[in-house]
C-alpha cells in the first residue's frame, strides 16, 4: 500500500505512514460499540438482517422471499418452508474532527503531526474495511473538509488531505463540531483529535456530539513540553493562538503550580468524558503512532 | 567597627533605587506557548508573577544588593578597633584642665576619661606596665610605669581636674621623652580645647566633649584706690552662640550690683562698679552651661589691709604720722634693736639703725643694708635723680615721683632683687628670697622732701600692703610663698574645710599649688590670712572641643566606653568582597544569556 503511494505521482511527498506500517493496519477493523445502520453493505454487521454471510435466524418462507435462502434441511425434516436469515454486514461512517489551529503546532513531532498520522492510521483501516471516511478540519477559520470516503482506492485522497492541513487560526471546537454535524446525517463513529485548548471550552462541542448519538473518541494530544514545561527565568509567555500573554517568573515552585493546574485540567477532562461516555485518550507527541494504533487504541476499543 | 566616613553610607539609599530600577527594567523574555491557560489557572503561579516575588527569587539582584552593600561600606571606611592596652607599655597621659569638669559627657569630661584610663589598666596583659602623667598646670609624673594595677587604680581615683588650664602639650611631650618598649604607646584623654596637640609617634589622642557652650567669670577683683573701693567683673563667653546673662554680685547675702550682660559669641564684657563695704564679695551667673564651675568668684576687700608695724629706730614724726593715718592692724615703735621681739609683727621697719643679719621675715628697710641681703651700700651719694619707675609694680601703683628731690642716698650696689625707682643710683629696691622679703629706701626721710609728696603715704601704704598686706590674691595651680615671720608652722584650710599643715621652711612658708578657686585661709603665729585663688587663666573656660585628628575613637555599640588602641582598616577587605560578588554577578548574569 505504501509502495503504492509511494509510486504514486500524486502522493504526498512526506509520507505520513511508512509501508511496514501500513500492512499491520490491514488486519485492523474500527470498533464501533453500537449497531450502526449503514447506506451500503459493508464488512461490519448491521442491525438488519438480510444478504450478509453470517448466519443469524430462520423464519417461515413468505412470499416474494429469494428462493436460494430457502434451507432445503429444514424443509426435508419439518416439510415446511424455511428460509435462512443472515445478519447484514454494512458500511460505518467514521468521520474526523482534526483541530488544526495554531496551538497544535507545537512538539516534536508536532501534535498535528501526529494528529494527522492518527488520522491517517484509523482512516486507513477504516477505508480498508469499506467504512466512509471524512474529515473536518477544525480552527476558527473554517478550515477544509474532507468528504466522506469510500474503499481503498480513496486512501491517497485521505492521505493528500491530511497532509496538506497546516496548522492555523484559533480552536473552535463548537463551531467544528457544528459544521462537522451540518454535513453528517448519519450516526457513526466520531474521532476527535485535539489538545483541547479552547480558550471557550471543550464541553459544549463534545456534547453536541453526545447529542447526535454518535460514538465520539476524543484523542487527547498533548506536546510534552506542555506536560512538563522546560522553561526557567523572567517570561513573558505569548500565547500562540490568541498572543494574549502572561508574565510569570517560572522557578521549581511556579512548576509545581502548574503541574497542579495541569493535573486538575487533565482529571477535567477525563472526568467529563466518563460522565458522557466518551471514549477517552490522552497521548503525548513522544508516543510513536505504531504505538498509539496498535496497543493503546486496541486497548481502548477503538480498532480490533 | 568604626566608620571614618559615614556620610559615605547614605550610599545605601542606592539599594532601593536598585530594587525600583530592578523592577521598572524590562528584562522579561517572550516565549510562545501553545496556550496560557495552565499558566492563568496556577493561581501560586500567576502570584509568582508578583514584583516581591520577582525580588525574592533573583540571586542576581541579591548579589547586586550585596556588592552595593560592600562597595558603600568600603566608601565608609570601616575599621575595627579592639579594646585594649595593645602589647607594650602604656602611658597614660590625663587632662586636669578646668574644661575637663564640662558636664556635655556624662558625668564629667575628667570622670569620662578617668573611667576610660582605669579600664584600659583592668585590661592590662601580665607583664605589661603602664604609668600616670597628669597635664595639670605643671605635667607631672605620678606613677611610673608599673605592673602593679591597683597602685595605678589608686592614683586615677586621687586625680581632680585643677581650676586652670592644664598643659597637655607638656605632659604628652613628657610621656613621649619617657622611654617606651616595644609596642608601648601613649593615650592621652584631653578636650584639646586649648590649642594644637603635638603629633608625636605612638601618640593617641581621646577627645572628649561635644559642646562648647560656656559663659564663665573670668576676672573678679575688690580693690582700693585713693578714692574709694571698686569691684570689676569680667564674663566672657566661650560658645558660639549669643547668650544674656544676669550677673549679681552679692555681699553677706545681700546684692551689691546686679546686670545683665548681653554676650555675642566669644566675647567678654567687663563691669566695674564702687562698693562701699569691706568682706567677701561673690558673683554669679544665673546661666546654664556645661561648665558651672566658673559661674561663680569670690573676692575679698580686707577692712584692715595692712599688717602690723613695728618700727625700730631713732623715731620719725613723718612716718609715724602716716602709719597712724593708714588702716595697720596695730602699730609700735622701739629703739631697741633685739630680733626676738620682731615675730609678733607682720612689717618691721628699721630706720636708720645696724641690725646685723635680720631673721626671716618682712622689712621696710631706711638707709639701712642688712648684711645678710644681696646689696650692698658703697658710701653715700649727693643728689641723686630718680629718673624712672615701675609704674605697674603694686609697690608704686598710683605713686608719682615726680619733683621729689633727695639730698643724700646710700650707694647701692644690688646683687639680686629688682631695683623699682632707678636713677643714678637705685633709690628703691625690693627683695624676696630666704624667708625675707624687704623693701630699702636707701635715703632718711628727713634728707629729702618725700614726706612732702602725695606719693609718701601712697608709697608706705603699698609698701606694707605687698610686704604683708591683707587678702593675697594667686591663681588656681600657682605656689605661693609666705614669709613665716618666726613661725614654724602655719594651717591652711581650703574652701571646702579641709585643712592641711604646712612647716616653715627657711623662713618661708611653701604653700602647695591652688587646686581649686576660691578663699583659702593661713593661720599662723603672726595670725589669719586669706588667700583669694582665682581661676589659673581666662582661657580655662574654653571648652570646645579640638579636632579629632590622631584621635582615637570610641566603639559605636558599646556606649562610648573608651579609648580602643589598636585598629585594623576593613575597607579592603569590603572592596575586595565588592568586587568579588560584581564578578560573581557577571559570571552569572553572563551564562544565564548563555543558557538562553
Amino acid at each position: 500500500m505504501a509502495g503504492r503511494a509511494d509510486s504514486d505521482p500524486a502522493a504526498p511527498t512526506t509520507p505520513l505512514l511508512d509501508p511496514e506500517f501500513l500492512q499491520k493496519l490491514e488486519t485492523l477493523g474500527l470498533v464501533s460499540r453500537k449497531r450502526i445502520r449503514g447506506e451500503q453493505r459493508g464488512d461490519r454487521r448491521s442491525v438488519s438482517r438480510g444478504r450478509g454471510v453470517e448466519f443469524s435466524d430462520h423464519r417461515a418462507y413468505q412470499l416474494g422471499d429469494d428462493y436460494r435462502y430457502i434451507d432445503w434441511n429444514v424443509v426435508s425434516r419439518l416439510d415446511r418452508l424455511f428460509v435462512k436469515m443472515f445478519s447484514e454486514e454494512e458500511d460505518l461512517d467514521v468521520s474526523f474532527v482534526l483541530d488544526t489551529s495554531r496551538s497544535m503546532a507545537a512538539g516534536s513531532p508536532s501534535k498535528l503531526m501526529l494528529a494527522k498520522r492518527l488520522a491517517a492510521a484509523i482512516g486507513y483501516i477504516g477505508l480498508v474495511n469499506l467504512d466512509r471516511v471524512g474529515v473536518t478540519a477544525c480552527s476558527a477559520d473554517a478550515g477544509p473538509r474532507l468528504d466522506r470516503l469510500r474503499g481503498r482506492a480513496r486512501v491517497f485522497d485521505l492521505l493528500r488531505f491530511l497532509d496538506g492541513l497546516e496548522p492555523a487560526g484559533e480552536t473552535d471546537l463548537l463551531l467544528a463540531m457544528r459544521r462537522h454535524f451540518a454535513g453528517v446525517r448519519r450516526r457513526g463513529l466520531l474521532i476527535v483529535l485535539s489538545d483541547l485548548f479552547d480558550p471557550r471550552g471543550y464541553e459544549r462541542a463534545l456534547l453536541l456530539a453526545r447529542y447526535h448519538r454518535v460514538q465520539t473518541f476524543l484523542i487527547h494530544i498533548l506536546a510534552d513540553e506542555e506536560l512538563t514545561p522546560a522553561v526557567a527565568g523572567d517570561l513573558r509567555l505569548v500565547d500562540v493562538e490568541t498572543g494574549r500573554a502572561v508574565e510569570v517568573t517560572v522557578d521549581a515552585e511556579a512548576l509545581r503550580a502548574y503541574a497542579q493546574a495541569r493535573d486538575a485540567y487533565l482529571s477535567g477532562v477525563e472526568r467529563f468524558c466518563l460522565r458522557h461516555g466518551i471514549d477517552y485518550l490522552r497521548t503525548s507527541t513522544s508516543v510513536p503512532v505504531e504505538a498509539l494504533v496498535l496497543r493503546w487504541l486496541r486497548q481502548g476499543g477503538l480498532v480490533g | 567597627v568604626t566608620f571614618a566616613v559615614p556620610a559615605a553610607l547614605w550610599g545605601l539609599l542606592a539599594i532601593p533605587c536598585l530594587i525600583l530600577l530592578y523592577l521598572l527594567r524590562v528584562r522579561r523574555r517572550d516565549h510562545p506557548v501553545s496556550t496560557i491557560l495552565l499558566w492563568q489557572r496556577s493561581a501560586p503561579t500567576l502570584a509568582a508573577s508578583r514584583p516581591s516575588r520577582r525580588i525574592e527569587r533573583s540571586v542576581l539582584l541579591l548579589l547586586q544588593i550585596l556588592a552595593t552593600v560592600a562597595l558603600v561600606t568600603a566608601l565608609a571606611r570601616p575599621s575595627i578597633v579592639e579594646r585594649g592596652a595593645g602589647g607594650g607599655d602604656v602611658l597614660l597621659v590625663l587632662d586636669l584642665s578646668l574644661s575637663m569638669r564640662a558636664r556635655d559627657v556624662a558625668p564629667t569630661r575628667f570622670d569620662r576619661a578617668r573611667d576610660e584610663a582605669m579600664e584600659i589598666v583592668a585590661h592590662l596583659r601580665p607583664g605589661q606596665r603602664a604609668g600616670l602623667i597628669t597635664a595639670g598646670p605643671r605635667p607631672l609624673v605620678r606613677v611610673t610605669p608599673t605592673e602593679d594595677r591597683d597602685r595605678l587604680v589608686a592614683a586615677l581615683r586621687e586625680l581632680q581636674p585643677w581650676d586652670a588650664s592644664g598643659d597637655v602639650a607638656g605632659a604628652v611631650r613628657l610621656a613621649a621623652a619617657h622611654p617606651l618598649g616595644p609596642g608601648g604607646r601613649i593615650v592621652a584623654w584631653t578636650d584639646g580645647a586649648r590649642g594644637p596637640l603635638p603629633a608625636l609617634p605612638r601618640v593617641a589622642y581621646r577627645i572628649l566633649g561635644s559642646s562648647d557652650d560656656n559663659v564663665g567669670i573670668t576676672a573678679f577683683r575688690a580693690l582700693r584706690d585713693p578714692r574709694g573701693a571698686e569691684a570689676l567683673v569680667r564674663v566672657e563667653n566661650f560658645g558660639t552662640r549669643s547668650r544674656r546673662v544676669p550677673l549679681e554680685v552679692t555681699h553677706d547675702g545681700a546684692t551689691t550690683y546686679r546686670a545683665v550682660l548681653d554676650l555675642p559669641p566669644g566675647a567678654s564684657r567687663t563691669v566695674v562698679f564702687p562698693i562701699t563695704a569691706a568682706g567677701r564679695f561673690t558673683a554669679r551667673l544665673a546661666v546654664h552651661d556645661i561648665l558651672p564651675d566658673d559661674d561663680s568668684a569670690t573676692a575679698i576687700l580686707d577692712p584692715a589691709p595692712l599688717p602690723s608695724v613695728l618700727v625700730v629706730g631713732p623715731g620719725d614724726p613723718y612716718l609715724e604720722n602716716v602709719l597712724r593715718a593708714l588702716p595697720v592692724v596695730r602699730a609700735a615703735a622701739t629703739r631697741a634693736v633685739d630680733p626676738t621681739t620682731w615675730r609678733s609683727y607682720g612689717v618691721v621697719i628699721l630706720d636708720r639703725v645696724d641690725p646685723g643679719p635680720i631673721p626671716p621675715g618682712d622689712y621696710l628697710l631706711i638707709r639701712t643694708v642688712p648684711p645678710n641681703l644681696p646689696v650692698a651700700a658703697a658710701g653715700d651719694v649727693r643728689t641723686p635723680d630718680i629718673a624712672s619707675w615701675d609704674r605697674t609694680d603694686p609697690v608704686l601703683q598710683f605713686v608719682d615721683l615726680r619733683g621729689v628731690r633727695i639730698l643724700r642716698a646710700l650707694q647701692l650696689v644690688p646683687e639680686g632683687g629688682r631695683v623699682l625707682v632707678g636713677g643714678t643710683v637705685p633709690l628703691l629696691w625690693a627683695y624676696e628670697g630666704e624667708g625675707v622679703r624687704a623693701l630699702l629706701l636707701p635715703f632718711a626721710l628727713q634728707d629729702s622732701d618725700l614726706p612732702m609728696h602725695v606719693a609718701f603715704p601712697l608709697l608706705v601704704a603699698n609698701g606694707l600692703g605687698w610686704l604683708g598686706g591683707g587678702a593675697l590674691d594667686v591663681r588656681a595651680g600657682e605656689t605661693l610663698q609666705i614669709p613665716a615671720g618666726g613661725g614654724t608652722r602655719a594651717r591652711v584650710i581650703d574652701p571646702e574645710g579641709h585643712s592641711q599643715l604646712v612647716p616653715a621652711t627657711a623662713g618661708m612658708f611653701l604653700l602647695p599649688p591652688f587646686q581649686r578657686a576660691g578663699v583659702y585661709r593661713l593661720t599662723s603665729a603672726s595670725g589669719e590670712r586669706q588667700i583669694v585663688a582665682r581661676i589659673g587663666d581666662p582661657r580655662a573656660g574654653m571648652v570646645r572641643p579640638g579636632p579629632a585628628d590622631r584621635a582615637v575613637p570610641s566603639a559605636p555599640g558599646t556606649g562610648d566606653a573608651g579609648p580602643l588602641v589598636t585598629r585594623a582598616s576593613l575597607w579592603p577587605w569590603f572592596l575586595l568582597a565588592a568586587l568579588g560578588i560584581i564578578m560573581g554577578e557577571w559570571v552569572l548574569a553572563t551564562r544565564r544569556e548563555g543558557d538562553r
